[in-house]
C-alpha cells in the first residue's frame, strides 16, 4: 500500500475525528467520497470503465477471447483478472514494487467472483465442454488515494456492464465438432448479466470504530481492515467473501459489526451503481458516443 | 476529423477479435468537376462539360454515379468508349475489389484512361458523405446508403455552383447527377430521397446515339421470357455447400468438361486419383469447364464408365426448347453407357453436381450460329472451345457479326434455360483471317499478348547501349575464346553459345555461355513482373509472342555473332572420356565468333578440309556429346517421340506453303547434351546452396495405370513393355522393332510419350529429395538454366546462381519460399498453355494447308476405337479419326456405308473387322485427306479410307492409282521430346 508520511499528532487527530464520527474531510464513518465513473472509453477493448474515487484513479479494460472450458467445469466460462499498479500512482510501484499489492487485489477479486451465486460463469459458456468465452479484466491503477479494493471492484463491475460480446452462432458438424460463426454486424452483440457481480467494501478499523472508504491517511492509521465482498441475489445482498488485511487482529464482535456494516453499505452501493450505469447507457444509446478530442 | 470503424473478425485459430481502425474524415476532397466553384481541385478536371450524351431519359447534361452491381455486371458496357463523366465512389470500388478482382482490374484501367473522364470520389473519407453504420443495418444496406448520400451530396453541391447570376446568364443547362443502379430496393429508396435514378439497361437503351451499346448489356433476366419449365435441378446455396463439405457429404473440385462428349465431364477431387465422372445433362447441372463445383457421389451401384462415344451437340436454335427427339437421344446414349458399364469392370466413381462454389467464367471466342428466323435479336453463340456450352445472347447486329470471330461472356445460367445467357463483348475480326485466328488461339489459351506497357519499356536499358569499364572489371573476359552458337535457322533470340578448347594437361575445357538476361531484368520492377506474368515466350507458326521486349530478346541479350555480349558461363574441365574434373560458374563477357544453324555446324564438322578453331572445337564437342548421350541412355533416359512438323510460311499472306517434319541432325543432339549437362550442374549447385528455395524441375514417374494402353497395344503385337523403371522401359522400347513396319518403333514411342506425366517446376523446400527425380532424363535433379530469354524459370535460376557465387546482390524475395512457389505455379500453367497454343497453331495451319486440297497419304492406325480408327500420318505429324460407324445424320458424308458395310469391334484384341479385312493397331493404311468446312468454326480434316479397299466404304480411287499419290514410307525418326525436358 502506498506509503503516506504521517506524524504521531496527525494520526491522533484522525483517530479522534473517527471517534467523533466527523472525519478530516467532513464525512461520517458510513460516507463515501465523491466518485466519477465513465464507461466505454477504450475503443479497442470490448468493455471498459474508468473510476475516480477522490484521488484514486482506476482504468479497467475487458478483452474477450474464445477458449476451451476447464475439464472440471465444462459448463463454465473463464474470467481472469490482471492488476497493473502503474508507477504513476506512486514511486513505490516502480519495478516490481506493486506486484504484491496487485496479487492481493487479484486474489480478493477472484475469491469474491468465484463464490457460488456470485458471478454466473455459465453465462460465458458457448458450447459446454468445447467453447466458452474467456474474459480478461485488465485493471490499471493510475493513482492511489486509498480504498483501492472498493474502487477496483466498482470499476470492474462497470466495465463488465459495458462489455459487448459479439453474437456467436454455433453450427454442429460431424463427430460433435462445432464451428462458430460471428455476426458481421458490430452492433449485434450480447451483454453480460451483472446483477450478481460482487462489490468489495473495505471496512477499516481505526481505534475502536469501523468506517468505510478510508482515505490514504486513514489507512495509515488503521492496523486491520476487513474486505467484505457483497453480492446481490433476488434483490437481497449477501456475503460472497471476506478477507482481512493489515497486521492487527479483531475481536469477534467487532468483526460481526464490520460484516454488517459492509453488507449494508455494499447493498446500497451496488444499487446506486447499477442505477447510474443504466442511466448512462440510456443517455448514450447503442451508438458509440463521439469522442471529443483535438481532431474533432 | 476522426472516427473509428469497428468490426469483429475470427482468426484462423478460431479466436474472435475485436478490431478497431481509425478512420479520418477530410474536408479538402475535391469533387473533380469543372463546374464547381467551391472545391479545391488539385488535379485536372475529370468531369468536364465537353461531353454530352443524348439520353431520352435525362435531357440535360448529367454525371453518372454507378452502383456496385452496375460495375460488376455491366463492365463490358463501361469499357465501351461511350459513357463519360462517370463518378466512381470508393465505396463501390471497395465492394468491386472484394467481389471480383478481375473486374476491379478492368474498372481501374478505365479510370486511368484520362480520355474517359471517370472520376474516383473518395466518399468514404469526405466529411459530408461518410456514412457510419447504423445499428440493425447490414453492410450492404450501409453501402447503398453511402452511395445515395454521395449522389445526393454531388447533386446539391453542383447545384450550389450553378445558381450564380453569371451562370444563369450563360444560358447553360444545369448539370445534374444520376444514379444508375440495378438494385430495386436501392432504386426505390433513391426515388424517395429525390435522387435521379435509372437502371443500367434503361439508361443505355435511352442513349439515342449509341443503339448498339445495348448489345453489351448483361442480362440477369431476359426480358419477356416465357417461363419455361426448369430443366435443371436447383443448386444448393453456398451455405448448404459449405456445410455439406464440412460434413464430408459433398466433395469439391474443379470441373473439366469432356472435349469429345458434351454430356460428360470430370471433377478433379483431391482424394480421388482419376477424378469423378459426371454424366448426363442433369448431373452436369449447368457447370461450365473450369468452375469449382460441389458434387455428391452416387452410390456405387450407379457408377458408370466414361463412354467411348464421341458425341457432339447438333445445331440448336434460339427457341431453346429441346426437341423431344433430342432428349430421347440423350437418354438412349446414357442408357447405353450405363448398360455397357455394368458389364465393364472399368467403372469409376461417378457423381452429380449439386452446387457451384465458384464460377470461373471468362470471355469466350467463337462465332454466331446463323439463325433460322430473320430479324430476331436472340442468337446462339458457338464457342471455339468444345468444352464450353453454347451461349444465348441478344444482339441487333447479327448480320454484321455473322462471319466474324466474336467474344462473348456468360452472365448467368438460370434453371429453366438449356443454355447459359451471355452478352456480346467485341469482335475479333473476319473468320479465317490469320490475325483473327491467331488472336483466338492466344485468347483461348490465356496467353498475355498485349504490347508491353510504357512502364515496362521504361526499365529497358537506354540505347545506344555500351559496355562500361566497370562491367569488364566485374566479369571474366572470354572475348578471345572461340565461342559459337548453334541454333535453328532464322532464330533471333540466341540464348546459348558453346566453346571447347584443349588445355595444356590434355584435358578439355568446355563452356556453355547463356545470355545474361538477369543483368537487364532487375528483380521487382515492372519489366520483371511482366516477364514473370508471361512466364514464357509462346511460339505460334510464323509468330512469336515474346516474354521480354524485343530489344532484349533479339538484341541485347541475344548472343549474336561478332558482338560483345554479357553471358553467364558454366565451364567444365573434362577428360577425353567426358568425365567432369572441375566445374565453375561465372559471369562473363563473350564475343561469339559465329552464329550457326544446325546445318552449317553439321557441314563444318563433316568437312574434313576445315581445320579452323571453330571446326576443331565443334568436333570435340560432338564427340563428348555422344559419350554423354550414351551414358545418359545407359542410365535409363527415355527416347520419346512426338510428331513435330514445321510449316514454311508465305512471308506476306502468312499462309502455310509447305509442311515438313523437323529434321534432326547430330548437332541438335550435341547442343542438347551440353544444355542438359549445364542444367544438371546448375541444379546440383543451387540445390546445395539453397536447400529451401531453389527452383528446380521434376518429372514424376507416371503411375503404372498410365501405361495400360501402351502395354495393351504392344501386347497385341507380341511385345512386352516393362514399365518397372525407366531403364527397363527404355530397353523394352528398344526391342519393339518390326521388320515389316519401320515406323512401328516410333509409334510405340509416341504412345509412350502420351503415358508420361507433365514435367513441372517446383521449389526444393516443398518436396522430399527423392521426389526431385526427372524421370524422362533419368537425372536425380534438374532445372532450367539455358534459355532465360524465353523462360522466366531460367531467370529465377540465374538469380539464385548469381547470388550463390556472389556475382549479384540478393534480395528478400529471392529466398522467400511462398512467393517463389506461386511463381512456379504460374510458370507451370503458362508453359502448359504455351504448349497447347503452339499445338493449336499447328492444327490451324494444317487446316489452312489442306484448304481446297485432297491428298492421299500413307498412315498408320494408332488406336482402334469402338466406332473409329485413330490414324497417324507421319508426313504431317497429323492425327485424325476415321469414323467407321456413321452418324445418324450421315454428317460425315458416307451414309452409303450404313447399308452394306458392317464393322465388328472385338473387345479382346482391339480390332475392327469387316469381311476379311481386319484393322489392328499399327497397321498401315492409306487415307484420303480433305478439309470439311461445313462447320466454319471447327473446320476439320476428314479421313477417308483408300487402302485396304473395302467395297462400299473406301473411296473409289477410279483410274488414278492410289500408289501415285501416296507418300513414300517415311524415314524412321526418333526425337527426344522437347516438351518433356
Amino acid at each position: 500500500m502506498a506509503y503516506v508520511a504521517l506524524s504521531e499528532a496527525e494520526k491522533t487527530f484522525i483517530l479522534h475525528g473517527v471517534e467523533e464520527d466527523y472525519r478530516c474531510d467532513g464525512r461520517s464513518r458510513r460516507d463515501y467520497r465523491p466518485m466519477e465513473l465513465e464507461t466505454g472509453l477504450v475503443s479497442n477493448a470490448s468493455g471498459s470503465a474508468r473510476l475516480r474515487l477522490a484521488n484514486t484513479d482506476i482504468l479497467v479494460g475487458v478483452k474477450t477471447e474464445i477458449d476451451v472450458p476447464h475439464q472440471l467445469t465444462p459448463e463454465f466460462g473463464k474470467l481472469e483478472f490482471f492488476v497493473d499498479c502503474s508507477a504513476n500512482a506512486t514511486p513505490e510501484f516502480e519495478g516490481r514494487g506493486g506486484s504484491d499489492l496487485a496479487q492481493e487485489l487479484i486474489l480478493s477479486l477472484k475469491n469474491a467472483y468465484e463464490s457460488p451465486f456470485a458471478f454466473d460463469y455459465r453465462s460465458l459458456c458457448l458450447i459446454p465442454g468445447q467453447q466458452c468465452w474467456k474474459l480478461y479484466i485488465d485493471i490499471l491503477i493510475l493513482e492511489c488515494g486509498g480504498n483501492l479494493y472498493d474502487a477496483v471492484s466498482l470499476a470492474a463491475k462497470a466495465a463488465l456492464f459495458n462489455t459487448k460480446l459479439p453474437r456467436v452462432t454455433a453450427t454442429l458438424l460431424d463427430a460433435g465438432i462445432t464451428d462458430l460463426i460471428i455476426s458481421d454486424n458490430p452492433y449485434d452483440c450480447t451483454r453480460i448479466g451483472i446483477e450478481t457481480v460482487p462489490l468489495l467494501v473495505t471496512v477499516c478499523k481505526i481505534g475502536d470504530f469501523c468506517l468505510v472508504d478510508p482515505s490514504a491517511e486513514e489507512e495509515a492509521c488503521s492496523t486491520v481492515s476487513m474486505v467484505v465482498a457483497v453480492s446481490q441475489r433476488n434483490n437481497e445482498a449477501f456475503l460472497s467473501g471476506t478477507h482481512m488485511t493489515g497486521g492487527g487482529s479483531m475481536h469477534r464482535d467487532t468483526m460481526l459489526n464490520c460484516l454488517q456494516l459492509g453488507l449494508s453499505i455494499g447493498d446500497y452501493l451496488d444499487k446506486l451503481l447499477v442505477k447510474m450505469l443504466k442511466q448512462e447507457q440510456e443517455r448514450v444509446g447503442p451508438k458509440r458516443p463521439k469522442i471529443v478530442g483535438f481532431l474533432k | 476529423m476522426q472516427t473509428l470503424r469497428e468490426f469483429t473478425r475470427k482468426t484462423k485459430r478460431g479466436n474472435i477479435l475485436k478490431i478497431v481502425r481509425e478512420h479520418y474524415l477530410r474536408d479538402d476532397i475535391g469533387c473533380g468537376s469543372d463546374i464547381c466553384q467551391h472545391c479545391f481541385q488539385n488535379d485536372v478536371y475529370a468531369l468536364t462539360a465537353d461531353h454530352d450524351l443524348q439520353s431520352s431519359l435525362f435531357k440535360y447534361p448529367h454525371y453518372l454515379v454507378l452502383d456496385t452491381n452496375v460495375v460488376l455486371d455491366q463492365i463490358d458496357v463501361l469499357e465501351e468508349d461511350v459513357l463519360r463523366n462517370v463518378i466512381i465512389l470508393t465505396t463501390v470500388l471497395n465492394e468491386v475489389k472484394h467481389k471480383s478482382s478481375s473486374i476491379y482490374k478492368r474498372i481501374n484501367e478505365i479510370i486511368h484512361d484520362r480520355r474517359r473522364n471517370f472520376y474516383v470520389f473518395v466518399n468514404e473519407h469526405h466529411k459530408d458523405t461518410y456514412a457510419d453504420r447504423e445499428p440493425d443495418e447490414t453492410a450492404n444496406d450501409r453501402n447503398d446508403r453511402a452511395i445515395r448520400i454521395a449522389t445526393k451530396w454531388y447533386d446539391n453541391h453542383l447545384k450550389s455552383s450553378q445558381v450564380s447570376k453569371s451562370f444563369q446568364r450563360s444560358g447553360r443547362q444545369v448539370t445534374r447527377v444520376v444514379l444508375l443502379t440495378d438494385d430495386a430496393g436501392n432504386r426505390a429508396k433513391a426515388e424517395a430521397e429525390d435522387i435521379l435514378v435509372a437502371t443500367a439497361s434503361e439508361y443505355v437503351k435511352s442513349l439515342s446515339d449509341h443503339p448498339l451499346l445495348a448489345d453489351k448489356l448483361s442480362h440477369k433476366t431476359f426480358a419477356n421470357e416465357k417461363q419455361a419449365l426448369p430443366q435443371y435441378p436447383p443448386h444448393l446455396s453456398l451455405r448448404e455447400i459449405l456445410e455439406g463439405l464440412k460434413q464430408k457429404k459433398l466433395l469439391q473440385g474443379s470441373f473439366q468438361a469432356s472435349r469429345e462428349n458434351y454430356l460428360e465431364g470430370n471433377v478433379n477431387v483431391e482424394q480421388y486419383e482419376k477424378g469423378i465422372l459426371i454424366q448426363g445433362r442433369e448431373s452436369l447441372n449447368r457447370a461450365v469447364d473450369g468452375d469449382i463445383v460441389a458434387i455428391e457421389l452416387l452410390p456405387q451401384s450407379e457408377w458408370s464408365a466414361p463412354s467411348e462415344i464421341v458425341l457432339e451437340e447438333k445445331n440448336v436454335y434460339a427457341d431453346d426448347l429441346p426437341s423431344e427427339e433430342r432428349t430421347e437421344e440423350e437418354k438412349v446414349m446414357l442408357q447405353q453407357v450405363r448398360a455397357a458399364a455394368v458389364v465393364d469392370a472399368e467403372r469409376t466413381p461417378t457423381g452429380r453436381i449439386v452446387g457451384i462454389v465458384r464460377r470461373k467464367w471468362r470471355q469466350y471466342c467463337g462465332i454466331l450460329q446463323p439463325s433460322l428466323i430473320e430479324d430476331t435479336s436472340r442468337h446462339i453463340f458457338v464457342p471455339a472451345d468444345r468444352k464450353i456450352p453454347r451461349i444465348r445472347i441478344e444482339t441487333r447486329q447479327a448480320a454484321t457479326l455473322q462471319n466474324q470471330r466474336i467474344i462473348v461472356t456468360i452472365d448467368n445460367w438460370p434453371r429453366n434455360s438449356r443454355y447459359p445467357h451471355g452478352h456480346f463483348v467485341r469482335s475479333l475480326g473476319p473468320l479465317g483471317d490469320m490475325n483473327t485466328e491467331n488472336e483466338v488461339i492466344l485468347l483461348e489459351h490465356d496467353v498475355p499478348h498485349c504490347k508491353f506497357s510504357e512502364e515496362v519499356l521504361s526499365f529497358l536499358p537506354k540505347m545506344p547501349w555500351t559496355i562500361t569499364p566497370e562491367d569488364y572489371a566485374k566479369r571474366v573476359d572470354l572475348r578471345d575464346l572461340y565461342i559459337c552458337s548453334v541454333d535453328p535457322p532464322g532464330c533471333t533470340d540466341i540464348d546459348d553459345a558453346l566453346h571447347c578448347r584443349e588445355l595444356e594437361n590434355g584435358n578439355l575445357e568446355v563452356g556453355v555461355h547463356i545470355a545474361d538476361v538477369s543483368h537487364f531484368i532487375r528483380p521487382g520492377n515492372a519489366l520483371d513482373k511482366e516477364a514473370a506474368a508471361r512466364g514464357t515466350t509462346v511460339y505460334l507458326v510464323g509468330k512469336r509472342i515474346d516474354m521480354v521486349p524485343e530489344l532484349l530478346s533479339s538484341n541485347l541479350c541475344s548472343l549474336v555473332g561478332g558482338v560483345e555480349r554479357f553471358a553467364f558461363s558454366c565451364v567444365w574441365e573434362m577428360d577425353k572420356e567426358a568425365n567432369i574434373i572441375k566445374k565453375r560458374f561465372h559471369k562473363s563477357v563473350i564475343k561469339s565468333k559465329r552464329a550457326m544453324t544446325y546445318e552449317e555446324a553439321q557441314v563444318l564438322i563433316d568437312d574434313s578440309t576445315q581445320d579452323n578453331e571453330i571446326a576443331k572445337s565443334l568436333r570435340h564437342l560432338n564427340r563428348l556429346a555422344k559419350i554423354l548421350k550414351k551414358r545418359r541412355m545407359d542410365n535409363g533416359a527415355l527416347v520419346l517421340a512426338s510428331p513435330e512438323i514445321r510449316f514454311q510460311v508465305d512471308s506476306e499472306t502468312h499462309e502455310p506453303l509447305e509442311v515438313e517434319v523437323k529434321q534432326l541432325r547430330d548437332t541438335n543432339s550435341m547442343v542438347e547434351e551440353f544444355m542438359l549437362l549445364a542444367n544438371i550442374s546448375v541444379a546440383e549447385h543451387i540445390a546445395a546452396e539453397f536447400s529451401e528455395c531453389a527452383v528446380l524441375r521434376r518429372h514424376p514417374k507416371p503411375p503404372t495405370t498410365n501405361f495400360d494402353p501402351l502395354i495393351k497395344a504392344a501386347r497385341y503385337q507380341g511385345f512386352e513393355i516393362e514399365t518397372e523403371t525407366g531403364l527397363s522401359l527404355s530397353h523394352s522400347l528398344d526391342k519393339c522393332v518390326k521388320a515389316d513396319n519401320p515406323y512401328f518403333n516410333t509409334m510405340i514411342r509416341i504412345l509412350t510419350t502420351r503415358c508420361m506425366m507433365q514435367a513441372v517446376y517446383f521449389i526444393s523446400g516443398s518436396l522430399q529429395k527423392e521426389e526431385f527425380f526427372h524421370y524422362g532424363l533419368a537425372a536425380p535433379i534438374y532445372t532450367h538454366f539455358t534459355s532465360p530469354i524465353r523462360r522466366y524459370s531460367d531467370i529465377m535460376v540465374h538469380r539464385l546462381l548469381a547470388a550463390s557465387i556472389g556475382a549479384d546482390s540478393t534480395y528478400a524475395q529471392l529466398l522467400e519460399r511462398k512467393s517463389n512457389e506461386e511463381l512456379c505455379h504460374n510458370l507451370n500453367y503458362r508453359h502448359k498453355m504455351a504448349q497447347y497454343a503452339g499445338r493449336a497453331s499447328v492444327g490451324l495451319n494444317t487446316h489452312l494447308f489442306f484448304r481446297g486440297k485432297e491428298e492421299d497419304e500413307e498412315g498408320y492406325v494408332l488406336f482402334v476405337r469402338k466406332n473409329a480408327l485413330q490414324v497417324l500420318i507421319p508426313k504431317y505429324g497429323l492425327e485424325g479419326t476415321l469414323y467407321l460407324k456413321t452418324d445418324k445424320d450421315g454428317k460425315d458424308g458416307h451414309e452409303r456405308a450404313k447399308s452394306t458395310v458392317v464393322f465388328t469391334f472385338s473387345e479382346e484384341d482391339h480390332t475392327q473387322r469387316c469381311g476379311n479385312v481386319v484393322f489392328h493397331s499399327f497397321d498401315p493404311v492409306t487415307v484420303r485427306l480433305s478439309l470439311d468446312s461445313s462447320n466454319v468454326q471447327h473446320e476439320k480434316l476428314v479421313f477417308r479410307l483408300v487402302k485396304p479397299y473395302i467395297k462400299g466404304f473406301s473411296v473409289e480411287t477410279g483410274s488414278e492409282s492410289a500408289a501415285d499419290v501416296a507418300a513414300p514410307p517415311p524415314t524412321k525418326k526418333t526425337k527426344k521430346n522437347q516438351k518433356k525436358k
